[in-house]
């Protein structure tokens, strides 16, 4: 319903994904390369939708095992436990770190989901060419971007321990086949976030426009 | 214009078959992790392994998730729950099995489990003091699948991985032995007990052993096992023996075995063979029957001391024992006599006899043996003879010796068993010399001797009379003059005594001259002291006055 539905692809300019100069494109075909710093111009990124949907299809894919499979395995003298995400939330908790449990569930339990289901629903919308809420989605997207890599604190916390808690046969901690699939989702999810052209977002209601054309 | 011409060329976009092109490549990464997931699932699902349950009469030292079921150390499963029977008498163990050793729950597989263990034959299970307790298995051999078990309370003392024999002993008691009691071979632990039964008509017990390999190959079909429980003490014609095995068995028992030299190079005896436990090792090596020679001694002396079992030597090496005492009833004089049946052992000969004469030896059938014997007899002399194996005890043996110059004799071999010439024993011998010697004192001639002595005696007391008389003379005749002399002497002696009376006046007196002279004398020794005393104190306050003279006397 917007007026605004005036994007630079529909005026015949196309600005530069670096520098942000807005230039005319060298041909419809081919957009050449910015005049100013040489990047190569694009209308809107390539394949942006597919790709987007190919990678969170993989991320989702990749967010089973990673909760299910243990992550770490901790040797002790007297007993040997693997322990997935969610275990060790449970563990965190009954133990009282109610708090720590809290930040583990929400950085690598929700956000990783949140941002799928985020992503989703923007290829969604995008793909059925809504028009409402366009500024909440973007922000949205700029969020997503911002958060995503914060995921990757749990691989690098549960690579410190491999590292470190090496003292056998009193204790040791290996990894689990789940910190893969844990850290396949949040770089999937990185990349799909990035994949994603958030000018699309307003595509939209000039693609509205013109099928109502 | 330009953006018209822009609008006209969007419909023109030739990117459609690219992006087309692309779809697959991007959605290799799915696809891909998608088939990881799926590889991840499906390999989860082969390598589940079966569930199983083991009921033990208590959990003690189980915890689910943290015992594991070990199998040569391996983890083959994890215990995985822990709850009581229904009926409360024990506990269901619920463990969680790898794939791999699926093949390892059979019908006849055995749990039990496993934590230190101290016992008399050794320390076990020391690990689980730092690893927890774990539950280990002894696969069974049955090829049939199974899933629930009973745990057995103790573990059994050997498990599959071991290679060896197992052999049944037939005992009449199970004197100190119990499961894992060891078992020598030449002082080897070579295998140990692992059970026992009591045989179905109670009276034997059926013990079953297990030799490890390769020592279960020297057990042949004529090897002998004998119990070797502790320390064995006999008193016997060969003196005090003792006989222990070492401190460990002598606490828990044990059980020897031993192929007798003279068996015949067997092959190994086929497994769960049965043999005889015996006591003890003699009764163990004794040599069936039909190996012994059996002789019957007739002895003159008595047999006190002689008992059933002492020792039967030739030259003095044993080579069989007295199986038998008694008395026999001599229908020709109407009397008895002395019986003792023998029993020599060939396999003892063969032992005395160099290597290559066993050989020979052993050729020998039973006539060649008893012509051999014969012409030891008749030829060199050998004879039967008791003889006392220890002073102290006063043990009896038989020896049989040469004595070549006894009457000629011989077997006897229409006797059944032969009857063994015999010559007395040595103790015999000593009565007869102390007879003889006896013989020789009656000979010596006491009455002439008495009279004679008388005779001497007389006279030696006219001697004396005639001495006495000599003496009284001498106190009639020479006294009176002695006591004369000893006057004139008593007053020699006083006129001496007057002489030094007066020397004393001269020297001793207080006016006697030397006194008064020494005196002086001494008067004037003080006098010059006193000079000098006086010197040395001028000398004192004026040392000057040594170099420059005596100073005036300041007023």
């Amino acid at each position: 319903m917007t007026a605004v539905a005036r994007t630079g692809m529909r005026e015949g300019f196309v600005s530069c994904d670096a520098c942000g100069l807005l230039s005319r494109p060298a041909g419809a075909e081919e957009p050449g390369e910015c005049p100013r710093c040489g990047e190569e111009l694009e209308f809107r990124r390539r394949d942006a939708i597919q790709r987007t949907w190919a990678l969170v299809a993989a991320a989702a894919i990749c967010y089973l095992p990673a909760n299910i499979l243990p992550v770490m395995r901790t040797t002790t003298l007297t007993s040997e436990a693997p322990d997935t995400i969610i275990s060790g939330v449970v563990y965190l908790y009954m133990s009282g770190s109610w708090y720590l449990a809290l930040i583990l569930l929400i950085a690598s339990v929700m956000i990783p989901l949140a941002k799928l289901a985020a992503l989703v629903f923007l290829l969604v919308t995008v793909q059925r060419g809504s028009d409402r809420n366009n500024r909440e989605r973007a922000r949205l997207y700029r969020v997503l971007e911002i958060i995503g890599r914060w995921s990757m604190v749990d691989v690098f916390v549960a690579t410190f321990v491999v590292a470190l808690i090496q003292l056998r046969p009193l204790m040791s901690v290996a990894p689990e086949p789940g910190v893969l699939f844990f850290s396949a989702v949040v770089i999937l999810t990185i990349f799909a976030a990035e994949s994603f052209d958030p000018r699309l977002i307003w595509d939209s209601s000039q693609g509205k426009q013109e099928r109502d054309d | 214009m330009t953006e018209n011409a822009d609008l006209a060329n969007v419909p023109e976009a030739t990117h459609v078959p690219k992006k087309r092109a692309r779809v697959p490549v991007v959605w290799i990464i799915p696809i891909v992790a998608a088939l990881v997931g799926a590889g991840i699932v499906v390999q989860q699902y082969l390598n589940e392994g079966p569930t199983i349950r083991i009921s033990f009469r208590t959990a003690e030292g189980i915890e689910p998730g943290k015992t594991f079921i070990k199998y040569k150390d391996v983890d083959i499963g994890k215990v995985t729950k822990v709850v009581l029977s229904k009926d409360f008498s024990k506990v269901i163990v619920t463990a969680k099995m790898e794939k791999h050793a699926q093949g390892l729950l059979v019908d006849d597989s055995r749990f039990w489990t496993v934590k230190p263990r101290v016992t008399l034959s050794g320390v076990s299970g020391l690990g689980t003091l730092l690893s927890g307790n774990y539950i280990g298995v002894e696969p069974g051999k049955s090829g049939k699948s199974h899933r629930d078990f009973a745990g057995l309370e103790v573990p059994p003392p050997i498990t599959g991985g071991m290679s060896g024999r197992e052999f049944t002993l037939r005992a009449s008691t199970l004197g100190s032995l119990g499961i894992g009691s060891p078992i020598y071979y030449r002082r080897l632990n070579v295998g140990q007990v692992i059970g026992y039964a009591l045989a179905p008509d109670g009276t034997s017990f059926d013990v079953r052993i297990f030799l490890d390999t390769p020592y279960d190959g020297y057990v042949t079909s004529d090897t002998r096992f004998w119990e070797s429980s502790g320390i064995r003490a006999t008193m016997g014609a060969g003196g005090l023996s003792l006989e222990t095995e070492s401190v460990l068995s002598i606490l828990i028992g044990g059980i020897r075995f031993e192929t007798p030299p003279s068996a015949t190079a067997g092959i190994p005896a086929p497994e769960k063979s049965v043999f005889t436990l015996f006591d003890n090792r003699d009764a163990a090596m004794a040599p069936p029957v039909a190996e012994s020679e059996r002789y019957v001694l007739y002895f003159q002396e008595s047999l006190r001391g002689l008992s059933v079992g002492a020792p039967v030597t030739l030259l003095g090496l044993p080579i069989g024992e007295v199986t038998e005492i008694s008395l026999d009833y001599v229908p020709e004089t109407q009397g008895v006599r002395t019986r003792v049946e023998v029993m020599t052992f060939q396999y003892r000969v063969h032992r005395q006899l160099g290597k290559t004469d066993v050989i020979a030896a052993k050729a020998m059938s039973r006539e060649d043996r008893k012509k051999f014997m014969q012409r030891l007899v008749e030829e060199k002399g050998l004879r039967a003879q008791l003889r006392t194996g220890s002073l102290i005890s006063g043990q009896l043996y038989v020896a049989l010796d040469y004595f070549p110059d006894t009457p000629k004799a011989r077997i006897d071999w229409a006797k059944e068993p032969p009857q063994f010439p015999v010559v007395p024993g040595k103790m015999e011998n000593i009565e007869l010399q102390l007879k003889s010697i006896l013989a020789k004192l009656e000979k010596i001639p006491v009455e002439e001797i008495g009279n004679d002595l008388r005779k001497t005696l007389e006279t030696l007391d006219n001697t004396l009379q005639s001495a006495d008389r000599t003496l009284t003379r001498v106190d009639e005749e020479t006294l009176p003059e002695a006591k004369k002399t000893l006057e004139d002497l008593r007053r020699a002696i006083a006129a001496a005594e007057r002489v030094l009376s007066n020397t004393d006046n001269t020297l001793l007196g207080p006016d006697a001259p030397a006194q008064q002279e020494l005196r002086d004398a001494l008067q004037e020794i003080a006098r010059s002291a006193r000079a000098i005393r006086l010197l040395a104190d001028t000398l004192e306050r004026n040392p000057e006055s040594l170099l420059r003279g005596k100073t005036k006397e300041t007023p």
